[in-house]
């Protein structure tokens, strides 16, 4: 079995192509994924999750659990599972769910069996970040786990306004992903596959129906 | 805390599920001639209709998207973050494994084909595996690995729908994004009835939902996900995975092992080089402004997680590639496998995926097969381009790919072989010519393309390989504009 110094050595044996260095990111060109200059970052992050078939509320802390309970409700999902990263809105949401008559567990005490994941109806996470111009939710290993948000048929993710990045390049620039543990992760709407003659189709191993809820600033 | 083999082990699939239909072992490249294989495809009109219609949309896609953007800008970024990280390579990779194992992953190195389905066999062996869900990895097609595991006793579940439908018609990609792009419903419907052992809704969405079911479970009781990697991340030691039905995720998350088979040439140096490659790479592959799902995962679950792997482990597979540095084809390795150059290319979108013979076609397909597989098996695939240039305009990271082409001509002109590949370069070209809806669109494609040998605005006939393309017809295009 060939081992790692024998696999670089053969690499490094190699002779080397021309390097143009390595760009400064600061001067970086604009990509589609980045804010337009004095562009809302929440209103740019509703539109681009929109576009990508995300359903978005935009409410004020408030409002958090009614609407989480709202969605489960219209979408009748009966076994459903929070993640810790939907703090500091957990004990609401739970107390509003039980009034609904609905249960919300704990996914870190569902995710062992992955059975019992697998059968789940709904996930509520919260997320380390928002891209605006992608439309992207980012979530983490540590906070929603790896499967949380995308185990279940829907998905409700709460994003709270100062959690908004602009771009890609405020996203991999900043902090936030520091501490995401073993994985991080965008998500950017629906599942969908194209694969059968191009017709669009919704949910194919993740969720298919997608809400984002936007908290307003205090 | 994480999932364990104990949960759900033994449990049965649906009936029709149990044992995947079994993926033909040999590449077609050895035993058949690119004609012979295009004919194939040129043979089913559903199927050059179908890549025609979906290539020209894609293309209008990417176009759409990068409408008031400094798009020529961000593709030169691009080509010298992957110039760079190439350039570099062994010092990165370096950087990258000590991240990587920093992180507990297992990394392994397999210097060729064989080497990586050895590993991969092993690990399989030791840990008694015997059900693996995999996620569409090309390195893993081009290693032949399903057969290799087949052999140990795994039983392999593709799980990206147009790679499962591949996987149980004993059929090959067609399209590097779109893998059944060359597959009508009627025909998925007839196998997804088959596999179900009743009649089913002939309806994408029905299809979809019979496959996602059958899957899911596959995916709740798999001893481990193999997964390929768009870019090794060489600052933190990440293994990046883009996928739109979320099954990248699914793979590394649910089965208590992940194993993920990455050419080395997919290291990038920073995670920031992300904010520049990844809307190149969605944009050109789908158009879309991201790709639904980018997880980027470096090692296996960490103490408090609620989910994911025991163990993560990463075959770096070489495999001719390492060959290729510092040489006159160095500027494959830039390629991070979008598709775009398949999309406008007038060969590919006559021809499909299947008459390059091997894991990759169109443009890239015609430089990487030769390069990998060597000149006597694929040296004529050269040949199958009309030296557009289209490929040149779209590429993300502009690598020159006419420019590796005529490269590739070149070396294979010297074993001998001009004549039968001129034909076959004229044929493909008589065939566009000869129909003018196709050939609006390929001249729309390959306007401002041409002009690579455009001398005066006319295309000129003294180019040889031209000669015969150009006969009783002046292309007239616009100036060379670099
Ligand atoms: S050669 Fe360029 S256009 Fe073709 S697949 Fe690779 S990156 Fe994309």
């Amino acid at each position: 079995m060939t081992d790692r110094a024998s696999f670089l050595a053969a690499i490094r044996s190699a002779p080397r192509g021309l390097d143009p260095g390595l760009p400064d990111r600061r001067d970086a060109p604009d990509a589609p994924t980045q804010l337009r200059v004095g562009e809302d970052r929440a209103a740019r992050l509703q539109a681009e999750a929109e576009a990508a078939s995300t359903v978005v509320h935009r409410v004020t802390a408030s409002d958090v659990a009614a609407t989480v309970a709202r969605v489960l409700v219209e979408a009748n999902s009966q076994r459903i599972a929070l993640t810790t990263d939907l703090a500091p809105f957990v004990d609401d949401v739970q107390a509003t769910l039980a009034v609904a008559g609905l249960t919300g567990a704990i996914y870190a005490e569902v995710a062992p069996n992955r059975a019992h994941a697998g059968a789940l109806d709904a996930t509520v996470t919260g997320c380390i970040a928002a891209v605006a111009a992608s439309g992207s939710i980012v979530t983490s290993a540590a906070g929603a786990g790896r499967a949380g948000a995308l185990i279940a048929p829907t998905h409700i993710c709460v994003v709270r306004d100062e959690q908004i990045v602009g771009g890609l390049h405020e996203l991999f620039d900043g902090d936030v992903l520091a501490e995401a543990g073993s994985l991080f992760a965008l998500q950017s709407g629906p599942s969908r596959s194209a694969d059968i003659e191009k017709v669009l189709i919704l949910g194919v191993h993740g969720p298919g129906n997608v809400h984002l809820i936007i908290v307003a600033p205090d | 805390m994480s999932a364990t083999r104990e949960d759900v082990g033994g449990t049965p699939l649906p009936p029709g599920w149990a044992k995947p239909a079994h993926q033909p072992d040999a590449f077609e490249l050895t035993t058949t001639t690119f004609e012979e294989r295009a004919a194939k495809t040129m043979a089913r009109p559903f199927a050059r209709g179908a890549i025609a219609n979906a290539t020209d949309h894609a293309a209008a896609l990417t176009t759409a998207r990068f409408v008031g953007t400094d798009h020529d800008a961000l593709r030169e970024e691009a080509r010298k973050i992957r110039a760079h990280a190439i350039a570099n390579l062994p010092d990165y990779l370096d950087h990258w494994i000590d991240q990587a194992e920093r992180k507990g992953t297992v990394v392994h190195y397999a210097s060729d084909e064989s080497e990586a389905r050895r590993i991969v066999a092993q690990i399989c062996t030791d840990q008694q595996i015997t059900r693996v869900v995999k996620s569409k990895s090309m390195a893993s097609e081009e290693v032949s690995l399903n057969s290799a595991l087949e052999a140990v006793g795994v039983d392999i579940y593709e799980t990206d729908l147009g790679e499962f439908v591949v996987q149980a018609m004993g059929d090959r990609p067609g399209h590097v994004i779109a893998p059944i792009l060359h597959r009508t419903k009627d025909e998925v419907h007839e196998l997804f009835s088959a596999m179900a052992g009743h009649e089913l809704p002939n309806e994408a969405e029905a299809l979809t939902a019979f496959a996602r079911e059958g899957l899911r479970h596959a995916f709740l009781t798999a001893d481990a996900g193999i997964s390929g990697g768009n870019f090794l991340i060489a600052e933190t030691g990440d293994v990046l995975l883009v996928t739109n039905e979320g099954n990248g995720r699914l793979t590394t998350s649910l089965p208590p092992i992940h194993i993920a088979l990455v050419g080395i040439e997919k290291v990038l140096p920073r995670r920031r080089d992300l904010a520049v490659l990844l809307p190149l790479l969605t944009g050109h592959g789908t158009g879309q402004q991201i790709t639904t799902y980018v997880s980027v995962a470096a090692g296996p679950r960490r103490q408090g997680e609620p989910d994911g792997p025991e163990q993560m482990h990463v075959v770096l597979l070489d495999a001719g590639r390492s060959a290729l540095l510092g040489g006159e084809f160095e500027e494959a390795l830039h390629c991070i496998r979008c598709g775009a150059c398949q999309n406008v290319c007038p060969v590919y979108r006559q021809v499909g995926g299947h008459a390059y013979g091997w894991v990759y076609g169109g443009p890239i397909g015609a430089v990487l097969t030769p390069l990998f597989r060597g000149q006597e098996e694929a040296g004529e695939l050269a040949h199958a381009t009309t030296l557009c240039g289209a490929c040149d305009d779209v590429c993300p990271v502009k690598i020159p790919l006419h420019d590796l082409l005529l490269g590739l001509r070149r070396r294979s002109d010297a074993d001998g072989h001009v004549p039968r590949h001129e034909q076959l370069a004229f044929a493909l070209w008589a065939q566009v010519w000869s129909r003018p809806l196709l050939y609006r669109a390929s001249t729309a494609v390959a306007r401002g393309s041409l002009r690579t040998l455009a001398r005066d605005g006319v295309v000129s006939a003294k180019t040889p390989l031209l000669r015969r393309w150009t006969a009783g017809r002046d292309l007239v295009v616009g100036r060379r504009a670099r």
